[in-house]
């Protein structure tokens, strides 16, 4: 076609065939069209993309319809002379769906002449638009809900699975939504979000529109490039209710295992003490049939025995059922095992064992429960001086030291006496194992085992049949150090 | 032979198998009564699990695995639970050796203790005659 041209700007390309060049290389499909919408001129890529032209209405060549389109925004152009840019619909000429941007400019033939053409620039944004639809059915579909929101915190747009859980809420507050509250979260993500512009992860509970409890993990996202000035904030959740069940019927069973385990230990107890109380009972009974003083004084002390070993029980059971939490306070880790060595000085001189402390004095203090370590160090004593009792052939000996090495500070019992066996050591840390008949519950090494673990630390046994065993708490000063600042946050 | 660490049902037992006119050997841990198994080669033995240093089922082990004890009859006297008898049979079956003769539970009851001491002394007595025809 032909195109009225300007006079040329100096030194700028100029003349018929500059503009027919352009006319034909910009990367545009482009077409003029008249009053009557018929195309009167196109260039080469337009043809290629909507096949033939020439002769035809612009509805024909564009939709193949056979009249002007509802709201042609041509028709507007040349009413009000003014630009427009519209998202179109088509068919391109092998009678595929074809989808194109178009902007429209009227064309004068001179400046304050009536508006004679209009020319139409379209782009095909056909591989935009599966990506657009590509994207909203991830959108709608991923199995998480997504909602955006703004800087009042109004939902704008939410998927299907939110719709579907939460129902059709667009222009509701979030908190509103997902929690049925008035206020904003405490600690609200999105808020901190909005502030910083960076990513924050989050675990909530919010209330489904049937009412239903929902967990979900929360990753909050700014959408947008500029991180300073956040328009919108992005929420996607992963609901986690079915993994939040599952983990309270698992510790619910846990619960009942423990429950159980106790049961059983208790039963095991009780049963060794009856069977003391029925040789008790036994024993006095032929005693009193025979008239025999010896066999009473016998049935009598085993009676007063079990009952004594009943009220043991009754004690200790009590004591760790109970528990109690650590009260952390900076403790000179030295000073509890001379406390330690004082309380069994006397004990242990009078089952002949000896008692040495072996303490260090660049040992720093530590946060440490000092009943609680007390407990435990006085429960590994008074073991190791049995153990040292049991055995026959040596002169028992128990060391506590207190200990530094790789951060942890270390707490070490260790005795010459007996030792223990394989099967021993299996079941030393099981509720109501006990080595020492009567006189043992088999509690204080499962207390001791509670409190180390409260401390964030861990016990380790070492022990050879005939030759003795050590017992070692250790404390990682960094655990101590996270339970104490938690504790102290509790407190404030 | 009884072998428990606790006095007291060493006792109870003692009294229990004299009253019947046994006559009772006593052991307080199982280092103890291997070595008295060995001298006085016991007619029947009972034996507690949870012990000292070394566990009964330990000593259980060494008796059946030693060429003149294993045909000892052993009663497993225990305050153990089901499951941990099962854990105890299953540790036995591991160890390809002849279970117990018989488990009780502690507290016996005196009858019924009695009954299968009787019983099993019976049957020692019965293969010890047939062994001595062959």
């Amino acid at each position: 076609m032909s195109v009225d041209t300007n006079p040329p700007i100096n030194n700028s390309p100029s003349g018929e065939w500059f503009y027919k060049e352009l006319f034909e290389q910009i990367p545009f499909n482009i077409a003029v069209i008249n009053r009557d919408y018929d195309i009167i001129g196109a260039n080469s890529s337009f043809g290629e993309y909507f096949g033939p032209w020439k002769g035809k209405k612009c509805y024909n060549v564009y939709k193949r319809l056979d009249s002007p389109c509802i709201g042609c925004n041509a028709l507007l152009a040349f009413q009000d002379g003014k630009p427009r840019v519209s998202d179109e619909s088509g068919i391109d000429q092998y009678g595929h769906e074809a989808h194109y941007v178009v902007h429209i400019a009227p064309i004068r033939k001179d400046k304050n002449g009536p508006i004679e053409y209009i020319v139409e620039m379209s782009r095909d944004v056909i591989e935009t638009r599966k990506w657009q639809m590509a994207y909203q059915v991830l959108f709608e579909r991923v199995p998480c809900y997504i909602t955006v929101i703004d800087r009042n915190f109004k939902i704008v747009r939410a998927n299907e699975n939110f719709r579907d859980n939460f129902g059709d809420v667009l222009g509701q507050q979030c908190y509103e939504v997902y929690k049925k509250q008035k206020t904003k979260c405490t600690n609200c993500p999105a808020a901190k979000t909005f502030k910083d512009g960076q990513v924050h992860h989050s675990q909530q509970v919010g209330i489904k529109k049937g009412g239903e409890k929902a967990h979900y993990m929360l990753t909050t996202s700014p959408l947008g490039r500029n991180v300073k000035d956040v328009a919108h904030v992005i929420e996607i959740s992963t609901d986690i209710t079915t993994t939040k069940k599952l983990e309270e019927e698992m510790l619910e069973a846990e619960r009942l295992a423990a429950v159980g385990q106790t049961v059983a230990g208790l039963a095991h107890s009780i049963k060794n003490i009856l069977m003391g109380l029925e040789g008790g009972m036994y024993i006095l009974g032929k005693g009193l049939n025979k008239d025999n003083k010896q066999m009473l004084n016998h049935g009598k002390d085993m009676l007063e025995r079990n009952l004594n070993k009943t009220t043991s029980l009754v004690r200790d059971f009590l004591d760790f059922a109970k528990g109690r939490l650590p009260v952390l306070k900076m403790t000179d880790p030295n000073l509890l095992v001379i406390e330690i060595i004082d309380l069994y000085k006397e004990i242990a001189e009078n089952n002949n064992v000896k008692l040495v402390a072996d303490t260090d004095r660049k040992i720093r203090k530590a946060p440490l429960d000092p009943k609680g370590i007390h407990t435990c160090l006085t429960n590994l004593v008074s073991n190791a001086i049995d153990a040292c009792q049991m055995s026959e052939t040596q002169i028992g000996e128990v060391h506590i030291k207190a200990s530094e090495k790789k951060g942890s500070l270390i707490f070490s019992v260790t005795d010459n006496g007996l030792g223990m066996d394989y099967d021993i050591k299996q079941k030393l840390f099981t509720t109501f194992f006990t080595t020492k008949g009567g006189k043992g519950t088999g509690l204080g090494l499962l207390t001791t085992k509670k409190i180390i673990k409260e401390h964030g630390g861990e016990i380790v046994v070492k022990s050879r049949k005939d030759r003795g065993s050590e017992f070692q708490m250790i404390f990682p000063r960094k655990h101590l150090f996270r339970i104490y600042e938690k504790s102290n946050n509790n407190v404030k | 032979m009884i072998v428990d660490d606790e006095a007291d049902v060493v006792d109870y037992l003692t009294a229990v198998l004299q009253n019947n006119n046994y006559r009772v050997i006593t052991a307080h841990t199982a280092g103890d009564g291997y070595r008295l198994a060995k001298e006085e080669h016991p007619d029947l033995i009972c034996l507690d699990i949870m012990m000292p240093t070394q566990s009964g089922l330990s000593l259980y082990v060494r008796l059946r695995r030693h060429r003149l004890l294993a045909d000892i009859p052993v009663i497993i006297i225990s305050g153990m639970e089901k499951e941990q008898e099962f854990n105890f049979r299953d540790y036995v079956y591991n160890k390809k050796i002849r279970l117990p003769d018989k488990y009780l539970e502690k507290p016996i009851e005196v009858d019924d203790f009695i009954k299968t001491v009787e019983n099993l002394l019976k049957k020692r007595k019965k293969s010890r005659v047939l062994r001595e025809k062959d």
